[in-house]
This record gives structure tokens, sequence and C-alpha cells, in this order.
């Protein structure tokens, strides 16, 4: 989960996160370098007393427009690399239906017998001591570690989003609509998310909890949840 | 969870407000080795020319093709060095697998070698 007053990004679980934290360092990379040239233009500028003797400025009009051309290709590049990599068939190993309503989650654990459960945010008056506010629920998703898992988003009312920062997942959740996203969770962990899109007066108190677990541990639960 | 490990949020340093050169790999020696060869270019365009306004203006450039040229070359590095990373991981893990059954490659080896011999 984020910490109090953070910025940047959490932590990634997951290969898509690390390769999208890999990228934004990146963009700002080239953002740092534009504003630089940006800010010493800017200066030149004060400093210059106006003319209007210019004529002829083919040169300038070259530069400004092969350089920004470059700038966009160079982040275009990487950017698309990781979109199509987000979008490869992967043969996920698990499948995991999560349908949105006002307010809370239910998961279906359609690969499994009778798995389905509603997830609720524990209200802060019965959070025990030590857990988070407004991000805690009663039932946790759990899914195995390094094992790709498909989740395909749906919603029951209105427009919801299933999100999880550290894994890199955000999907809207639409009526009458299937959408589908996928992870891979390198580590084992408990991962928080909220509810991504505006949807009614809890909006904000409907948060997704990930927990990563060894095999043998997600065996158990699910064998004890459907049994 | 976020946070845990890194070093205090007091003590990061985030250049023009927005990049974290101590947390991001590569960012710290971009930023040194482009002001160093900001440095070079303008003073060396100075002594040689004794132009004040467009030795600046090479110092700027300068400092953004150097700042920018090492991060292209770090990062690619970075790259591969995570690709070996992965590799290996993915070789011990196949090794403590596969030790001693019939996929395990080094047993392919031996039985190859002594067909050869």
């Amino acid at each position: 989960m984020a910490n109090h007053s953070q910025l940047g990004f959490q932590d990634a679980s997951s290969p898509i996160m690390e390769e999208l934290i890999q990228f934004h360092d990146h963009a700002l990379m080239v953002a740092l370098a534009i504003c630089s040239l940006v800010l010493y233009l800017l200066t030149l500028m004060l400093t210059e007393k106006l003319s209007s003797s210019t004529v002829d400025a083919q040169e300038i009009e070259l530069v400004w427009t092969i350089l920004p051309a470059m700038v966009l290709i160079t982040l275009a590049l990487p950017s698309l690399r990781i979109l199509y990599m987000m979008d490869e068939i992967n043969e996920p190993d698990l499948t995991l239906k999560a349908i949105g309503h006002q307010w809370y989650w239910t998961y279906e654990y359609t690969d499994f017998k009778d798995l389905t459960f509603d997830s609720y945010m524990i209200p802060t008056a019965d959070l025990p001591l030590g857990h988070f506010r407004l991000l805690e629920v009663d039932h946790r998703v759990i899914v195995p570690t390094g094992s790709t898992v498909r989740v395909i988003v749906t919603a029951d009312d209105v427009l919801h989003s299933w999100a999880v920062p550290s894994l890199g997942v955000k999907t809207d959740a639409i009526p009458g609509r299937l959408n589908q996203t996928s992870f891979f969770a390198t580590r084992p962990g408990v991962y928080y998310g909220q509810c991504s899109e505006i949807c009614g007066a809890n909006h904000s108190f409907m948060p997704i909890v990930v927990e990563s677990a060894p095999l043998p541990n997600f065996e158990h639960w699910s064998s004890s949840l459907s049994s | 969870m976020a946070g845990e490990g890194d070093s205090e949020p007091g003590k990061s340093f985030k250049l023009l407000g927005f990049l974290d050169v101590q947390n991001v790999p590569c960012a710290r020696e971009s930023v040194l080795y482009g002001s160093l060869g900001s440095l070079v270019m303008g003073l060396g365009h100075f002594l040689a020319t004794s132009r004040v306004r467009r030795s600046c203006d090479v110092a700027v450039g300068g400092f953004i093709c150097t700042m920018l040229g090492y991060w292209f070359y770090c990062r690619y590095n970075l790259a591969q060095q995570r690709i070996r990373q992965r590799m290996l991981k993915e070789g011990m893990k196949n090794r403590v697998l596969f030790e001693g059954s019939y996929l395990d490659p080094e047993k392919e080896q031996t039985g190859s070698e002594r067909g050869d011999s």
C-alpha cells in the first residue's frame, strides 16, 4: 500500500509493473532534459532585446520540427513495447471474475466448484489495531504466487474499476461488458487497491485486497472454502 | 510494502521537483556526467572562441546530450543485466527442479559425452 504523502509508485509486484516503473523513469529523464532546455531558452528570452528584423528562419524551423519528432519516437517505442507486452497471450493458470456492486466486490473462482464470495470493506469501528483504515476487507482475493491469473471484470449496476497499483492492474468494470486483464504476482504478499471509477456515495469505501500465497497455501484455502 | 528498506522520505532529492536522482537507477550518474560534460564543453568552447553567449548555448546543449547519452547507455546495460538475472533465476529453478531426472540438462550432456567417446 502507499504510505501517507507518497507521490511515487508503490514497489512493483509483477513484471508489468516493473516495466511501467522503468518507462516512467525514462519519461521523467526526457522531461528533465526538455525542462532544462525550456528554462534556459526562457532565461535567454528574458535577457534579449526584441527584434523584428527576422525574415528567414529555415534552420530553426527544421530544428523545432525534427527535435520534437525524435523526442516522441524516444517515448513512443518503449511505450508501445509495454502496451503489446500487456496484451500478450499468456495461458493463465487461474481465472477470477471480479464483479463490482454498489459498494462491494464479488469474486468468483469458476475453475473451482462453488467458490464465490463478497468482499466488503471492514468499517473503521470494527478494524483491529494495526490494520489499515479504509483498505482492509473481510474476504481477500487469494492467488497463487508465480502463476498467471486472468481477471474478468464486470459490474452489476454502475461503472466501477478494479485497480491494484503494485500489480500494475486497472480495469474498468462496465455493466453488460466483460473486460479481461491478467497479472503475475512475483512474490508472496498482500496488495491493496481501491475502486477507481466514481460509483456513488461509497466509492471510496470498496477496496480491493489481493493476497499472493504459495501454491500449497492457495490450494488449502480454496479447498476449505469450496467444501 | 512500499517504502520499507528504501531511504527515508527526507533523504530523497528530486531534481526540478520530480526526478528522484537517489532512487532511480542511472539517474544520478546521468546528471553528474551531464554536468561534467556541460562544464567541459562550455569551458572548452569559451577558451577556444571567447564567445560567452555561444559558449553558454554549447554548455546547455552539452548537458542535455551527455545526460541523455549516458542515460540510454546505462539503461541499456541495466536492461541486459535484468534479462541475464531473469535467465539465471530461471536456470537455477530448473536445475533444482530437474536435478537427477531425465530432464536434467547436465545428465544429457554427460550421456552425449560418453556416446562420443
